[in-house]
Protein backbone atom coordinates (compact mmCIF):
# COMPACT_ATOMS: atom_id res chain seq x y z
CA UNK A 1 0.00 0.00 0.00
CA UNK A 2 2.71 2.38 1.02
CA UNK A 3 4.73 1.51 -2.06
CA UNK A 4 1.75 2.28 -4.23
CA UNK A 5 1.45 5.66 -2.49
CA UNK A 6 5.06 6.50 -3.22
CA UNK A 7 4.64 5.52 -6.83
CA UNK A 8 1.53 7.63 -7.14
CA UNK A 9 3.31 10.63 -5.63
CA UNK A 10 6.15 10.13 -8.06
CA UNK A 11 3.80 10.09 -11.04
CA UNK A 12 2.10 13.24 -9.79
CA UNK A 13 5.42 15.04 -9.47
CA UNK A 14 6.37 13.99 -12.96
CA UNK A 15 3.05 15.20 -14.37
CA UNK A 16 3.44 18.56 -12.66
CA UNK A 17 6.94 18.94 -14.05
CA UNK A 18 5.59 18.87 -17.58
CA UNK A 19 3.69 22.06 -16.90
CA UNK A 20 6.25 23.75 -14.74
CA UNK A 21 5.47 27.44 -14.34
CA UNK A 22 7.55 28.97 -11.61
CA UNK A 23 10.93 28.32 -13.20
CA UNK A 24 12.08 30.68 -15.91
CA UNK A 25 13.50 27.65 -17.68
CA UNK A 26 13.99 28.42 -21.29
CA UNK A 27 15.02 31.83 -22.48
CA UNK A 28 13.50 32.18 -25.99
CA UNK A 29 16.93 31.84 -27.53
CA UNK A 30 17.40 28.29 -26.18
CA UNK A 31 14.67 26.70 -28.29
CA UNK A 32 16.02 28.54 -31.30
CA UNK A 33 19.48 27.13 -30.65
CA UNK A 34 18.19 23.57 -30.80
CA UNK A 35 16.90 24.13 -34.30
CA UNK A 36 20.04 25.91 -35.37
CA UNK A 37 22.42 23.14 -34.34
CA UNK A 38 20.50 20.68 -36.48
CA UNK A 39 21.47 22.76 -39.49
CA UNK A 40 24.57 21.04 -40.85
CA UNK A 41 26.01 24.22 -42.24
CA UNK A 42 25.94 25.94 -38.89
CA UNK A 43 29.34 27.06 -37.63
CA UNK A 44 30.50 28.24 -34.22
CA UNK A 45 30.93 31.75 -35.61
CA UNK A 46 27.37 31.94 -36.95
CA UNK A 47 25.97 30.41 -33.80
CA UNK A 48 28.01 32.79 -31.67
CA UNK A 49 26.76 35.74 -33.68
CA UNK A 50 23.15 34.80 -32.98
CA UNK A 51 23.77 34.44 -29.23
CA UNK A 52 25.69 37.71 -29.15
CA UNK A 53 22.60 39.60 -30.28
CA UNK A 54 21.39 39.13 -26.72
CA UNK A 55 23.80 41.36 -24.85
CA UNK A 56 22.72 40.50 -21.33
CA UNK A 57 22.98 36.80 -22.01
CA UNK A 58 26.34 37.26 -23.71
CA UNK A 59 27.83 39.18 -20.82
CA UNK A 60 26.55 36.62 -18.33
CA UNK A 61 27.87 33.81 -20.48
CA UNK A 62 31.35 35.31 -20.82
CA UNK A 63 31.47 35.94 -17.09
CA UNK A 64 30.66 32.29 -16.44
CA UNK A 65 33.13 30.86 -18.94
CA UNK A 66 35.91 33.08 -17.59
CA UNK A 67 35.14 32.32 -13.96
CA UNK A 68 37.46 30.27 -11.85
CA UNK A 69 35.27 27.17 -11.59
CA UNK A 70 36.10 26.29 -15.18
CA UNK A 71 39.73 27.19 -14.59
CA UNK A 72 40.24 27.67 -18.31
CA UNK A 73 43.81 28.97 -18.74
CA UNK A 74 43.18 31.74 -21.27
CA UNK A 75 40.63 34.53 -21.39
CA UNK A 76 37.65 33.82 -23.63
CA UNK A 77 36.31 37.00 -25.17
CA UNK A 78 33.67 35.98 -27.69
CA UNK A 79 30.80 33.53 -27.66
CA UNK A 80 32.03 31.76 -30.79
CA UNK A 81 35.40 31.27 -29.09
CA UNK A 82 33.62 29.87 -26.07
CA UNK A 83 31.72 27.41 -28.28
CA UNK A 84 34.92 26.23 -29.95
CA UNK A 85 36.92 25.96 -26.72
CA UNK A 86 34.33 24.59 -24.29
CA UNK A 87 32.00 22.75 -26.65
CA UNK A 88 28.44 23.50 -27.61
CA UNK A 89 26.81 21.38 -24.90
CA UNK A 90 28.57 23.39 -22.18
CA UNK A 91 27.49 26.72 -23.69
CA UNK A 92 23.97 25.50 -24.25
CA UNK A 93 23.69 24.30 -20.65
CA UNK A 94 24.89 27.67 -19.40
CA UNK A 95 22.31 29.45 -21.56
CA UNK A 96 19.44 27.20 -20.60
CA UNK A 97 20.25 27.39 -16.90
CA UNK A 98 21.19 31.07 -16.78
CA UNK A 99 17.82 32.21 -15.45
CA UNK A 100 17.73 29.38 -12.92
CA UNK A 101 21.11 30.43 -11.60
CA UNK A 102 19.94 34.05 -11.44
CA UNK A 103 17.18 32.84 -9.19
CA UNK A 104 19.57 30.76 -7.10
CA UNK A 105 21.91 33.69 -6.57
CA UNK A 106 19.14 35.69 -5.00
CA UNK A 107 17.15 33.03 -3.15
CA UNK A 108 19.63 30.31 -2.23
CA UNK A 109 23.23 31.52 -2.20
CA UNK A 110 24.22 28.43 -0.20
CA UNK A 111 23.13 26.09 -2.98
CA UNK A 112 24.70 28.34 -5.62
CA UNK A 113 28.04 28.20 -3.80
CA UNK A 114 27.71 24.46 -3.32
CA UNK A 115 27.10 24.05 -7.06
CA UNK A 116 30.05 26.27 -8.02
CA UNK A 117 32.26 24.41 -5.56
CA UNK A 118 31.22 21.02 -6.90
CA UNK A 119 31.84 22.24 -10.46
CA UNK A 120 35.31 23.40 -9.46
CA UNK A 121 36.32 20.11 -7.84
CA UNK A 122 34.86 18.13 -10.74
CA UNK A 123 36.89 20.20 -13.21
CA UNK A 124 40.12 19.74 -11.27
CA UNK A 125 39.59 15.98 -11.03
CA UNK A 126 38.60 15.67 -14.69
CA UNK A 127 41.76 17.52 -15.72
CA UNK A 128 43.94 15.36 -13.49
CA UNK A 129 42.44 12.25 -15.00
CA UNK A 130 43.00 13.66 -18.49
CA UNK A 131 39.34 13.40 -19.39
CA UNK A 132 38.40 14.89 -22.73
CA UNK A 133 36.53 18.19 -22.34
CA UNK A 134 36.91 18.66 -18.57
CA UNK A 135 34.65 21.74 -18.78
CA UNK A 136 31.77 19.40 -19.54
CA UNK A 137 32.42 17.57 -16.28
CA UNK A 138 32.49 20.94 -14.46
CA UNK A 139 29.16 21.75 -16.06
CA UNK A 140 27.67 18.47 -14.84
CA UNK A 141 28.89 19.43 -11.36
CA UNK A 142 27.33 22.86 -11.72
CA UNK A 143 23.88 21.46 -12.48
CA UNK A 144 23.98 18.30 -10.32
CA UNK A 145 21.53 19.71 -7.76
CA UNK A 146 19.14 21.38 -10.19
CA UNK A 147 16.40 19.09 -8.86
CA UNK A 148 16.63 20.90 -5.51
CA UNK A 149 15.98 24.23 -7.23
CA UNK A 150 12.95 22.74 -8.96
CA UNK A 151 11.52 21.39 -5.71
CA UNK A 152 12.01 24.73 -4.00
CA UNK A 153 10.46 26.75 -6.82
CA UNK A 154 7.69 24.49 -7.99
CA UNK A 155 6.73 22.51 -4.89
CA UNK A 156 6.85 25.24 -2.25
CA UNK A 157 4.59 23.52 0.24
CA UNK A 158 6.46 20.23 -0.02
CA UNK A 159 9.80 22.05 0.12
CA UNK A 160 8.86 23.56 3.47
CA UNK A 161 7.83 20.13 4.72
CA UNK A 162 11.14 18.65 3.52
CA UNK A 163 13.09 21.35 5.32
CA UNK A 164 11.08 20.73 8.46
CA UNK A 165 11.86 17.02 8.25
CA UNK A 166 15.58 17.73 7.84
CA UNK A 167 15.55 19.96 10.92
CA UNK A 168 13.32 18.08 13.32
CA UNK A 169 13.93 14.47 12.33
CA UNK A 170 17.50 14.99 11.15
CA UNK A 171 16.83 13.29 7.81
CA UNK A 172 19.05 14.03 4.83
CA UNK A 173 17.48 16.09 2.01
CA UNK A 174 17.36 12.97 -0.11
CA UNK A 175 15.56 10.88 2.53
CA UNK A 176 13.09 13.67 3.24
CA UNK A 177 12.41 14.23 -0.48
CA UNK A 178 11.71 10.54 -1.03
CA UNK A 179 9.36 10.39 1.92
CA UNK A 180 7.56 13.61 1.08
CA UNK A 181 7.20 13.52 -2.70
CA UNK A 182 8.26 9.97 -3.57
CA UNK A 183 11.15 11.08 -5.75
CA UNK A 184 14.49 12.71 -4.99
CA UNK A 185 16.35 15.64 -6.54
CA UNK A 186 18.73 13.65 -8.82
CA UNK A 187 15.80 12.14 -10.68
CA UNK A 188 13.90 15.43 -10.86
CA UNK A 189 16.98 17.23 -12.17
CA UNK A 190 17.56 14.41 -14.64
CA UNK A 191 13.96 14.61 -15.95
CA UNK A 192 14.29 18.32 -16.41
CA UNK A 193 17.56 18.36 -18.29
CA UNK A 194 16.47 15.48 -20.50
CA UNK A 195 13.88 17.85 -21.90
CA UNK A 196 16.67 20.15 -23.02
CA UNK A 197 18.24 17.54 -25.33
CA UNK A 198 21.59 17.65 -23.56
CA UNK A 199 24.01 14.75 -24.12
CA UNK A 200 24.06 11.73 -21.78
CA UNK A 201 27.54 12.78 -20.64
CA UNK A 202 25.75 15.59 -18.80
CA UNK A 203 22.45 13.92 -17.94
CA UNK A 204 23.79 10.70 -16.40
CA UNK A 205 26.19 12.28 -13.86
CA UNK A 206 23.28 14.43 -12.62
CA UNK A 207 20.90 11.49 -12.44
CA UNK A 208 23.42 9.23 -10.69
CA UNK A 209 25.39 11.63 -8.53
CA UNK A 210 24.39 9.74 -5.38
CA UNK A 211 24.78 6.24 -6.88
CA UNK A 212 27.24 6.50 -9.77
CA UNK A 213 27.55 2.76 -10.22
CA UNK A 214 23.88 2.62 -11.19
CA UNK A 215 24.64 4.68 -14.27
CA UNK A 216 24.34 2.69 -17.52
CA UNK A 217 27.25 4.65 -19.03
CA UNK A 218 29.87 7.26 -18.17
CA UNK A 219 30.42 5.83 -14.69
CA UNK A 220 33.76 7.57 -14.34
CA UNK A 221 32.14 10.97 -14.96
CA UNK A 222 29.33 10.14 -12.52
CA UNK A 223 31.92 9.01 -9.96
CA UNK A 224 33.77 12.33 -10.31
CA UNK A 225 30.62 14.39 -9.72
CA UNK A 226 29.68 12.06 -6.83
CA UNK A 227 32.99 12.55 -5.07
CA UNK A 228 33.12 16.29 -5.87
CA UNK A 229 29.75 16.71 -4.17
CA UNK A 230 31.04 14.81 -1.12
CA UNK A 231 34.30 16.74 -0.94
CA UNK A 232 32.78 20.19 -1.24
CA UNK A 233 30.26 19.35 1.48
CA UNK A 234 33.05 17.91 3.60
CA UNK A 235 34.92 21.19 3.37
CA UNK A 236 31.76 23.07 4.24
CA UNK A 237 31.68 25.49 1.31
CA UNK A 238 28.11 26.45 0.43
CA UNK A 239 25.10 24.43 1.50
CA UNK A 240 23.36 21.41 0.01
CA UNK A 241 20.25 21.81 2.14
CA UNK A 242 21.27 19.64 5.07
CA UNK A 243 24.37 19.64 7.17
CA UNK A 244 25.80 16.21 6.38
CA UNK A 245 28.39 14.72 4.08
CA UNK A 246 26.48 12.21 1.90
CA UNK A 247 27.46 8.51 1.88
CA UNK A 248 30.26 7.36 -0.43
CA UNK A 249 29.70 4.77 -3.15
CA UNK A 250 32.74 2.54 -2.62
CA UNK A 251 32.68 1.00 -6.09
CA UNK A 252 32.76 4.50 -7.54
CA UNK A 253 35.63 5.37 -5.20
CA UNK A 254 37.58 2.39 -6.55
CA UNK A 255 37.39 4.02 -9.99
CA UNK A 256 38.78 7.36 -8.95
CA UNK A 257 40.46 6.77 -5.59
CA UNK A 258 43.45 8.83 -4.60
CA UNK A 259 46.07 8.79 -1.89
CA UNK A 260 46.54 11.22 0.96
CA UNK A 261 49.09 13.30 -0.96
CA UNK A 262 46.74 13.76 -3.88
CA UNK A 263 43.89 14.77 -1.61
CA UNK A 264 46.16 17.31 0.08
CA UNK A 265 47.18 18.79 -3.27
CA UNK A 266 43.51 18.96 -4.17
CA UNK A 267 42.69 20.80 -0.94
CA UNK A 268 45.48 23.31 -1.53
CA UNK A 269 44.32 24.01 -5.07
CA UNK A 270 40.76 24.27 -3.85
CA UNK A 271 41.57 26.84 -1.14
CA UNK A 272 42.70 29.30 -3.79
CA UNK A 273 39.82 28.58 -6.08
CA UNK A 274 37.28 29.01 -3.28
CA UNK A 275 38.52 32.50 -2.55
CA UNK A 276 38.05 33.30 -6.23
CA UNK A 277 34.61 31.71 -6.23
CA UNK A 278 33.50 33.90 -3.34
CA UNK A 279 34.55 36.96 -5.31
CA UNK A 280 32.74 35.62 -8.35
CA UNK A 281 29.51 35.19 -6.37
CA UNK A 282 29.76 38.77 -5.10
CA UNK A 283 30.39 40.02 -8.64
CA UNK A 284 27.45 38.12 -10.11
CA UNK A 285 25.16 39.49 -7.43
CA UNK A 286 26.37 43.03 -7.98
CA UNK A 287 25.81 42.88 -11.73
CA UNK A 288 22.27 41.71 -11.07
CA UNK A 289 21.50 44.73 -8.91
CA UNK A 290 22.78 47.19 -11.53
CA UNK B 1 46.30 34.41 1.34
CA UNK B 2 43.33 36.56 2.19
CA UNK B 3 40.51 38.04 0.19
CA UNK B 4 39.88 41.66 1.17
CA UNK B 5 37.31 44.24 0.15
CA UNK B 6 39.24 46.90 -1.73
CA UNK B 7 38.34 49.39 1.02
CA UNK B 8 40.47 47.40 3.48
CA UNK B 9 43.44 46.96 1.14
CA UNK B 10 46.42 49.05 2.24
CA UNK B 11 49.75 50.15 0.76
CA UNK B 12 52.48 47.56 1.33
CA UNK B 13 50.20 44.53 0.93
CA UNK B 14 51.23 42.18 -1.88
CA UNK B 15 48.75 40.69 -4.37
CA UNK B 16 48.55 36.89 -4.21
CA UNK B 17 46.31 36.69 -7.26
CA UNK B 18 45.85 38.79 -10.37
CA UNK B 19 43.19 41.46 -10.11
CA UNK B 20 40.76 40.95 -12.98
CA UNK B 21 37.78 42.81 -14.34
CA UNK B 22 34.40 41.08 -14.45
CA UNK B 23 35.04 39.68 -17.90
CA UNK B 24 38.44 38.31 -16.97
CA UNK B 25 40.81 41.02 -18.21
CA UNK B 26 43.92 41.21 -16.01
CA UNK B 27 44.48 44.67 -14.50
CA UNK B 28 47.33 43.81 -12.18
CA UNK B 29 49.37 40.64 -11.82
CA UNK B 30 50.21 38.60 -8.71
CA UNK B 31 53.27 39.67 -6.70
CA UNK B 32 52.60 43.38 -7.18
CA UNK B 33 52.91 45.51 -4.04
CA UNK B 34 49.91 47.76 -3.54
CA UNK B 35 50.34 51.53 -3.32
CA UNK B 36 47.75 54.15 -2.42
CA UNK B 37 47.61 55.23 -6.04
CA UNK B 38 47.13 51.68 -7.33
CA UNK B 39 44.36 50.93 -4.82
CA UNK B 40 42.63 54.11 -5.87
CA UNK B 41 42.88 53.21 -9.53
CA UNK B 42 41.60 49.66 -8.99
CA UNK B 43 38.65 50.85 -7.01
CA UNK B 44 37.82 53.40 -9.74
CA UNK B 45 37.87 50.56 -12.28
CA UNK B 46 35.06 48.88 -10.39
CA UNK B 47 37.18 46.30 -8.54
CA UNK B 48 35.66 45.28 -5.22
CA UNK B 49 38.04 42.67 -3.91
CA UNK B 50 41.79 42.04 -3.83
CA UNK B 51 43.41 38.75 -2.85
CA UNK B 52 46.60 39.48 -0.95
CA UNK B 53 49.44 37.39 0.47
CA UNK B 54 49.50 36.38 4.12
CA UNK B 55 46.64 37.20 6.44
CA UNK B 56 47.08 40.91 7.19
CA UNK B 57 43.64 41.67 8.63
CA UNK B 58 41.69 39.80 11.27
CA UNK B 59 38.01 39.92 10.33
CA UNK B 60 35.46 39.89 13.17
CA UNK B 61 33.47 36.95 11.76
CA UNK B 62 36.46 34.63 11.36
CA UNK B 63 36.07 31.29 13.12
CA UNK B 64 38.70 29.80 15.40
CA UNK B 65 40.42 26.54 14.48
CA UNK B 66 38.58 24.73 17.27
CA UNK B 67 35.23 25.90 15.91
CA UNK B 68 36.19 24.86 12.38
CA UNK B 69 37.18 21.36 13.49
CA UNK B 70 34.01 20.97 15.52
CA UNK B 71 31.89 21.89 12.50
CA UNK B 72 33.90 19.49 10.34
CA UNK B 73 33.17 16.63 12.75
CA UNK B 74 29.48 17.51 12.79
CA UNK B 75 29.33 17.32 8.98
CA UNK B 76 30.83 13.81 9.08
CA UNK B 77 28.57 12.60 11.85
CA UNK B 78 26.39 10.41 9.64
CA UNK B 79 29.27 8.78 7.76
CA UNK B 80 31.73 8.31 10.60
CA UNK B 81 31.65 4.50 10.25
CA UNK B 82 32.96 4.71 6.69
CA UNK B 83 36.76 4.20 6.81
CA UNK B 84 37.40 6.07 3.56
CA UNK B 85 35.40 9.11 4.63
CA UNK B 86 36.91 9.01 8.10
CA UNK B 87 40.34 9.18 6.49
CA UNK B 88 39.14 12.05 4.31
CA UNK B 89 37.99 13.90 7.41
CA UNK B 90 41.41 13.48 9.01
CA UNK B 91 43.17 14.84 5.93
CA UNK B 92 40.87 17.88 5.89
CA UNK B 93 41.45 18.45 9.61
CA UNK B 94 45.24 18.28 9.09
CA UNK B 95 44.90 20.71 6.21
CA UNK B 96 42.91 23.13 8.39
CA UNK B 97 45.56 22.95 11.10
CA UNK B 98 48.36 23.61 8.59
CA UNK B 99 46.46 26.55 7.12
CA UNK B 100 45.90 28.10 10.52
CA UNK B 101 49.65 28.14 11.11
CA UNK B 102 50.37 29.97 7.88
Amino acid sequence: MEEKDQNQKRQEVRARLRYIKSLPILPPIASMLNKMVEDEEMTAVRLGAVIEKDQVLTSKLLKMVNSSFFGFPQRISTVSNAIVLLGFSVIKTLIVTSSIFDMMQSSDVGLWEHSLGCATVAGILARRRAIKNPEEVSTAGLIHDLGKVVIRAEFTKEYNEIQGMVETRRLSMMEAELECIGVAHPEIGGWLIKQWNLPDRLILPVLYHHNPEGSPEFRELSAIVHFSDILIRAIGFGSGGDLWVPPLDHQAWERIKMGKGEVKDLLNELDERIIELQDFTIQMQQTKVK
Amino acid sequence: MQSLPISLAAPGMVLAKAVKTEDGKVLCGPGVELTAELINRLSKSGIHVAIVKGHPIHMPDEKSLAELIKELEARFERVKDDPVLRALMRVIAEHMIEQSKM
